[in-house]
Order: C-alpha cells, then structure tokens, then sequence
C-alpha cells in the first residue's frame, strides 16, 4: 500500500445509539470503497465476536482502513473506527474517540434522539471531535428526518441542516456521507520527525504472535524492527510486524503519523500491554506520554465459578486474556462451599457483565456459573472503621456493624409521556426517588430519579423494557452513597449455610424475597432420601420456610435376565445426574437450581 | 462362581393376543392360529438341543418359558418347549387367564412343568381395560384355581400405582389372589416406558406419571396383606410362602449363568461358557482381553429365529462384555435386591477386586443412611433399602468405575 499524505487521511468514529444502525453504515461503507467485495460481504463485518454477529451489537472497537476515491479526484485514506453503542461500553467508545478528528453521528430516522445519541454525541465533543449527523433508515415508512433534524439541533446543538441522509439498507446516500467526511472532518496534525508518539487504543492476545495492539500514531512512525517503549507500563520490546485491518490484517511497511494500525509485540504475557499507554521510542523518547483514559470503574460484581473445578486455572488464564483488550475488568479469586473455587469479578454494568460471562463461556469454552450480581457497599464499623464490601460473605458480624451506605445513582430515562405513570411504578417498586420531569416535546418526556444502585442491577432494565414497550431509554451515573436499611439474607438447606445464596437487600424486601427464594428452591431441588428443610434467615431470625419431602421410592421393580444391563445404563444415567449437582452438607442441589434461583424474580 | 455351564434356561415366546398400554416387552400382537408360532416354538426346541448336545446345559437347576404368552402357543408346543426344557427342579411357565385352559396345566405338568406363573396385575375389571388387558377378574380367578389344584406351584403379577386404581381395589386385588390359593406373588408399581401407549398418553398429557408417593403407598399396602398371610419378601417385588421362591429369578441375583434362547432372550455367561457357546452361534463377537462376563441377547425377530430351523448359526445378538470388577460391584447390586442380602464371603471377593475398603466404605455408607443392615454375616436391605433400592445400586454399582 502507497503512503498518504497526511493531509489525506481522515480519522472517524461512527456513534449512535444502540440499534440505530451504525454497523450496517459501517458494512455499505466498506462495499461502496470497494474495501469488501459484495461477494465477500457479510453483515456487520466489523463485529468479528460471535456474540456480536448473534445480539447485532457491538461491544469491542474495530478499526478498519478503507481508500476512498473522492469526487476531487484524489484517494484519501479513511480509518473508520466502530464502536458500541450500549452504556456499558461508554469507556470503549471514548478509548475510539480518542483516536479520531471526526464523528459520525447516526440518528435513527424514526426514532430520533435516545438517550445514548446524547451521551455519544457529548463524548465526541468533548473530544473535541468534528460532528458529521447522519439520519439513517430513511428507507422505512415511519421515518421522518425532518423531525429528527430538528431534534439533532435542540437537543444536542449541532447544526443538522446538511446532515446526511442515508439508508445502511439500501446504500442510498452512502456516497454523500463519505464526501461529508472528506470536507468536515480535519486531516490529523502530527509531526512525522518528532520522537514517536503512539497511543494504544485497544489489544488482544494472540496464540502465536503474542500481544496485538492497535495504535494510533500521533508523532514519528513505526517500523518492523523498531525498539519500542511503552511509557506507563514501562518495558521495551521490538516490533515483530505493522500492519492495517481491511479489514483483514494487511501488512505494512510503516504506520506513519496520522494513521491507525497494528502492531504486533511478540509480548507473551497478557497483562504486559495496557490500552491506554503511550508507545515511544526506545532509546528516543518523547517529552510526555500522551493522556490516558477515564480510568472505567466498575459498578456490578458478581462471583464467577466454573461449573467443573477442575477448569478454575483455565478461567483465570481466559479472564488475564479478556483483559488485555477489556482493562475494565477486575477480579479476586473467592471461595464458596457451594460452587468452588472461582473470582469476584467486577463489571461496569449488567450488559457488560453478562457479554464477559458469555465471551468467557465461548471463546475459553468453560461452562460457568454467576452469583447474583451485587454492588461496593461501604459498611461503617461500630469502632469507626469503614469497609468495602462487595460479597455478601464478607459482611461483618451484625453486631459489629454501626451503618450500611449503598451507592445511589442518578437515573435518566426518556419515554413518551403515556409511560411516565409506569415508569414512575416501576422506580417506586425498586425504591426509586423521583427527581423531576422534563418535557422534552409532546413526544417525549426526560424524567429523572434516584435509585440505589443494586435495585438497578437486578432486572430494571429489562422491567422497564418490558413496561414502556421498548419505548424508554435509560442512562445513568453514580450519585452518592447514603444510609440504606440493609440485612444479610442467608438461605440454608438443612440447617447449613449455602454461602452462594446469601443476598445484601433491604430490610422491607428482604421477607418477600426469601419467601420468593424458598418456594423456587423447593420446585428445583429433587426429592432426596431425606426431608429437605430450606430456610431464609437473618442471622439466626428465620423468617422463611419450605421443606423438600422425602423421597419414599426410588427403585426398579422388575430386574430379571433381560433387565439387568438396561439397569445399570439408569443407574449410570442417574449418577450422571448426580455429577452436575453440588453437595451443601448431604443435601444434592443441581445447578439448575441455583441457576433458577440467582434469576428469581421478586 | 464362574461355573463351567449354564444353571438357568429362558425360552421366550414373543407372541401376544393383543399389547398391554404398558408393554415394552419383547412380544407382538398376533393370531394363535398363525403357523409362524409352531415355527417359532420348533425352532427353539432345535436350539435347546443343538445346546444341550454340546454339553453345555450339564448343571441346569432351573427353566423358565416367558413371554408373550407362553400359553397363546398350542398346547403340543407349549409341551414341547416344557419338554425340551426338562427335566430340572424347578420348571416354570408363564400363562395368561383368557388362554390357561386345564388341558394346557394338565399337559404341561405331565411334560414337566412344576410351577406356571400367571399375569394377573388386577382383579378390578376397570383396572384391567385401563391396562388394555383381554381378561377379565372372573376369568383370573378362574384360572388362579384352576391351576391351585393343578398340582403346580402357582404364581400370579399384580401392579400397583395403576390407573384407577384405589388403596382399597389395590388390597381387594390382593386378598383375591390370596384367596385363589397362590404360594407366590410379585408385585410391580407401574412403570411407564417410552414407545408404549402409556408412554404416549404421558409426553402427550393425556396420563399422568404416577407419583413415587403412590408407588411407595402401593408397595407398602401389599407388603402389609402379603405379610399378614404368612408371604415373605425376598427380592424387591416377589413374595412366597416359605420354600416356595422361585429359584430361576434366584439365579438372575446371585451371579450363575443362565441361558436364554428366542427372540429378545437375555443371556448370562463368563469367560470359558461364553467361548463355549460362541463355537456354536458365531454371530457372537469373542470376549476381548480384559474381560470376564459377557451379557447378550438375541435380536433376531421371530420369523428369522423360526426359520433358523433350531441353528444358532444365523442368529443375531446384542452384547456387552464386562471386566471382573464391573462384574463383581454388578454382583452386589443384585444381591442387594434380596431378602439373603450380600454375604461376607461376597463382600471378602468383591473386596479383592475393587479394593477391601472401598467396598466396606459404600457399604457401611449405605448402612448408615438406613438403607442396609448387617444381619449375622451378610448385608441385607432395610425396609427403606427395598423402596430407595435405586440408591443402594447406583452406589454398589459406581464401585466398578470410581
């Protein structure tokens, strides 16, 4: 591949709100630059995971390089950066942005501006990105861009009057987009003499070549052979290859300053490469390293257990390797006499928790499974001290605890006002504070709440899902912690403890959720030998109750000459059974069973 | 233990006047006129000969002519299949009702037979057309007498946890039989297979599962009756006055050889009897190294069995061999389903083979559940051992593979 001139090359990312259609953008956009031959072409061919392809989502960034032939006559070289659109991933689109002169901004033409179109749209300028708005799926009947334009100006300030229109279907008006990009996004300003300056935006681990990040050269270029220094992680190694996604890798003979690629470490340890770092020269480096990320907090944590034990090592291994391209992630190893031994994971939400479950469970092939999810409680000690707790088997001794806080969020959700009634039940139900509503046009209401954390967690998102008929968004930030009203709720099998169903909740919903707990128990447990009572306690107050009967027959009557191998075939089946249940003393629970039960609905 | 011949013959007769809604026996619907059965019946006979000639039938105790129905059969091959079988001990035959005539008991006891057992399962005639049975309790109870002054020891099935059925049909259902003069009685709670009408009605919703509580409430009910009436229990499901078990179902718990010939027929042998019969049905494979007991059956449907004319060469079979240790813990878990339990001796040579403690360590495991009780020398079920017997097996049986 010839080299561009800088002035050439425009650097963007494509942000939209989940489901408004930026992957099929980003598919017509590699078609019309003939990057992708249609025969090749596949949907959504940035999203490489299978988890992807499946949900039509995008959770990791994809950075893919495509030459386009403008109507100038000249060929200038596009790195087009995808990046996801769920909250959960706010921190990977800031990591892409950071990458970029310019944003596409795709509106949906029928759905106008949702809550992420207006947290994308704030990160991009506060990157201080060019913005291009695009109105999209102007193909269906429903669409109406001209109320969508008018929404692109009041709601988020950005002029709208040449936004695109376009159809990710159809490819129509693909074209106009990309000459937008060549106009409004500036080319990036570098100095290609200056010691290298490099940003790791993203890397993975791979089997053979080691680490793979994917950088963006701010000043000075990379070669093969250059000795590299990564300025926060602080170690040197020499680059074994530089190449760009088209969105194969294609190698290259330099990145040069302005563009965007790979580089290929050789680093054979994981945890080496840290997104977010500044690459330099090793023996001529620069001045300072450029900034850094956001650091990603994470909200929700949940133990991960592997249903085999045996496969604890190769989940540790699976979750170093996830790191690498996810630093988000966090975990402690944790014991549990139900499941084993497994990790306290954190997650900056429940998509983010449940993507990196399914990743784990795909890609490493482990079979797994996840405690209820729960949030960084602060528990003020009667002596003054604070802990954080984040299991509830750490929690201290009742007695010895003076105050529980709990984080609170600030909740947004837009809805059309017929819903505001159910929103509001559905907050109250989860403990939720109305703040205050906002009209935003007859078509729309901003209503604001608070709302502890852990209630949010559990099933809001789906609840207000389902209650506002896919109508409402939601986006939220951390608030403060306050004083929350909270016990431990222990369920035990026969009188012991079974330490992966322990919940913090609040007092007023600890009593239905054990009830609740209880009754789900008793269906999934199977007749024993012996009679099975499950109890829901607060410290030594039971304040729930339900008992397995015992089984009273188990046997195959008839066993003559014919029946003895077919027998032993039951009896293997059965014992087959018995190896995917977990022993809590001499009670024999199925997975299934905790499964159903960290799922329960209160 | 590993004997040189077999102990026990099975002939099977996989004829029926009609299907049970719960049979997933060997056995299809057919006329008794047709002449495939008299084939049949021949062509078994042949077999048991070509076996006995070859010297492999030296330590027969006992001989047993299961269905089907034994008695759809003519009564000359019924005598014939009794015939062929004798003369041993103990020679039972399975009967219907609607098909067990006097001229048939009579013939069969002047050919040798000494014990015909007959398919009762209810003296409720509700409970009967439910089952999908062709006989009725008069004619059951006809037949029960019948064959009490027949001079055979005389034995009869009954099913608890059946359609309809009620704890008070259940114990008259009992008492009936009782009242017909039987020495021996077993008592199966309703299992429900797939592939049988029963089976359908139940993934179709139609019937539901009867519940383990029923089952056990069934099992205990008879229990009760039999016991008042002087019947001990000796296996899971089987009763008998004293001295009156039968001997042949004996030899499928306690290890000997038995052989079964037809189709559908099951077949016992270790090592040396196994390549013994193999020299005369070559459709068998040889037993590879690391094994001692073979189990197999023939599959050959009974026009293919009647038209082999008595050769074992064209059948075909099923098999499955096991190694010592497979059939040692398989050992146990069969003597566990009776009254004399596992002996020490037992215990001491399965001991040797999966190891001394790792036997005693599931025995007294078991014991301690309640499940077996030590007993003089020997292990022997509980009365809850017998109802959760499932998990006395799949324990004794788990000591082959852990």
């Amino acid at each position: 591949m010839t080299t561009t001139d800088t002035s050439h090359i425009r650097n963007f990312s494509i942000v939209a709100h989940i489901d408004h259609g930026k992957s099929t953008i980003s598919d017509r956009i590699l078609e019309l630059t003939h990057t992708v031959e249609e025969r090749d072409m596949r949907s959504q061919l940035l999203d490489t995971m299978d988890i992807e392809q499946e949900r039509g989502i995008t959770i990791k960034s994809n950075a893919v390089r495509v030459m386009y032939d403008a109507d100038d006559g000249e060929t200038y070289q596009f790195n087009l950066i995808d990046t996801p659109g769920h909250v959960d991933f706010t921190y990977e689109v800031s990591r892409s942005l950071a990458a970029c002169e310019g944003a596409v901004l795709v509106v949906d033409a029928t759905q106008g501006v949702e809550a992420q179109t207006v947290s994308n749209a704030n990160l991009a300028m506060n990157a201080n990105l060019e913005i291009v708005p695009a109105i999209n799926k102007i193909d269906l009947p429903s669409a109406h861009p001209d109320e969508v334009r008018e929404e692109i100006e009041e709601e988020l300030a950005i002029p709208a009057e040449d936004a695109v229109c376009v159809s990710g279907k159809t490819g129509e008006g693909i074209h106009d987009l990309l000459e937008s990009i060549v106009f409004l996004v500036p080319p990036p300003e570098g100095d290609a003499r200056a010691p290298l300056k490099a940003l790791i935006l993203d890397s993975y681990f791979d089997e053979y070549r080691g680490v793979v990040a994917m950088v963006r050269v701010f000043d000075g270029s990379i070669k093969k052979g250059d000795r590299l220094h990564m300025m926060q992680g602080d170690e040197d190694f020499l680059v074994d290859a530089v190449a760009v996604k088209r969105p194969a890798e294609v190698p290259v003979r330099e990145l040069a300053v302005g563009e965007v690629g790979v580089v290929v470490t050789g680093l054979k340890d994981p945890a080496a490469v840290r997104v977010g770092d500044t690459l330099t020269y090793a023996d001529r480096p620069c001045a300072e390293a450029l900034p850094g990320y956001r650091e990603a907090k994470p909200m929700v944590y949940t133990g991960i257990f592997p249903i085999d034990n045996k496969e604890y090592e190769n989940l540790r291994d699976a979750l170093e390797k996830l790191r690498v391209n996810d630093p988000s992630l966090v975990w402690d190893p944790e014991t549990s006499v139900a499941l084993g031994f497994g990790f306290r994971v954190g997650f900056l939400g429940l998509l983010h928790m449940e993507v990196v479950k399914e990743r784990l469970e795909r890609e490493f092939g482990l079979d797994l499974i996840a405690t209820s999810p729960s949030v960084d409680y602060h528990v003020y000690l009667t002596d003054g001290d604070m802990v954080d707790i984040r299991s509830p088997q750490d929690l201290p001794d009742p007695s010895s605890i003076d105050h529980i806080e709990e984080p609170y969020l600030k909740a947004k959700v837009i809805v059309p006002p017929e819903f505001t009634g159910a929103v509001m039940q559905l907050a109250v139900e989860h403990r939720g504070e109305m703040a205050d509503m906002v009209y935003l046009s007859d078509k729309s209401v901003e209503m604001h709440f608070e709302i502890p954390l852990a209630e949010l967690i559990l099933d809001f998102f789906d609840q207000l899902k389902s209650r506002t008929k896919g109508y409402a968004s939601l986006d939220y930030e951390f608030d403060e912690y306050r004083p929350s009203d909270l016990v431990k709720l222990d369920i035990l099998l026969s009188g012991d403890d079974v330490d992966a169903l322990s919940f913090i909740v609040h007092k007023d919903k600890a009593y239905p959720l054990a009830r609740g707990l209880c009754d789900k128990l008793k269906e999934m447990i199977p007749r024993q030998q012996f009679e099975v009572p499950i109890q829901g306690a607060i410290g030594s107050k039971i304040i729930a109750r339900s008992t397995v009967k015992a089984v009273r027959k188990d046997v195959l009557a008839k066993c003559y000459g014919g029946d003895i191998t077919r027998k032993r075939k039951l009896l293997e089946k059965q014992k087959e059974g018995k190896k995917r249940m977990k022993s809590i003393g001499r009670v024999e629970v199925p997975q299934e069973a905790f499964l159903a039960v960290l799922k329960v609905d209160e | 233990m590993a004997e040189k011949d077999f102990r026990a013959l099975y002939l099977h007769v996989p004829f029926c006047a009609s299907k049970c809604a719960y049979c997933d026996f060997e056995s299809a619907p057919c006329d008794r006129r047709d002449p495939l059965l008299s084939e049949y019946a021949v062509s078994v006979a042949g077999m048991v000969e070509r076996v006995r000639s070859a010297g492999l039938l030296g330590a027969l105790e006992t001989a047993y002519i299961g269905g089907g129905t034994p008695t759809l059969l003519a009564d000359g091959d019924l005598v014939r299949l009794v015939k062929i079988s004798g003369p041993v001990g103990e020679l039972s035959f399975e009967a219907n009702p609607e098909s067990l005539t006097a001229e048939k008991l009579v013939a069969a006891r002047e050919a040798g037979a000494t014990r015909v057992s007959i398919g009762v399962q209810s003296l409720n005639d509700r409970e009967l057309r439910a089952l999908g049975r062709v006989h009725t309790a008069e004619t059951a109870i006809e037949a029960l007498r019948l064959a009490a002054v027949s001079g055979l020891d005389v034995s009869c099935d009954l099913m608890g946890a059946i359609p309809l059925q009620t704890p008070e049909s259940l114990r008259s259902s009992v008492r009936g039989v009782l009242g017909c003069g039987v020495g021996h009685v077993s008592v199966y709670p309703l299992q429900v297979e797939e592939g049988t009408p029963f089976g359908r009605a139940v993934d179709e919703g139609r019937m539901e599962l009867p519940s383990t509580d029923r089952e056990a409430d069934a099992m205990e009910e008879a229990e009760a009756l039999l016991r008042a009436a002087g019947f001990q229990r000796y296996e899971v499901a089987s009763y008998a006055l004293p001295g009156r078990d039968c001997r042949h179902n004996g030899h499928y718990w306690d290890g000997s050889a038995y052989l079964g010939l037809g189709t559908g027929a099951a077949s016992m042998a270790h090592r040396a009897l196994y390549e013994r019969f193999r020299e005369l049905a070559p459709g068998l494979p040889a037993m590879p190294d690391g094994n001692e007991r073979a189990r197999f059956s023939c599959t050959s449907t009974a026009p293919a069995v009647a038209s082999a004319h008595g050769a074992l060469e064209p059948l075909a079979w099923d098999v499955e061999f096991l190694t010592a240790g497979e059939a040692a813990a398989e050992d146990l878990m069969l003597a566990a389903r009776t009254s004399k339990g596992i002996p020490g001796e037992q215990v001491a040579r399965a001991g040797r083979l999966l190891g001394r403690e790792r036997v005693l360590g599931a025995l007294r495991g078991l014991e301690r559940d309640g499940l077996l009780a030590r007993v003089d020398d020997a292990w022997r079920p509980t009365e809850r051992g017998w109802l959760l017997g499932n998990v006395v097996f799949g324990r004794l049986w788990s000591l082959a593979s852990e």
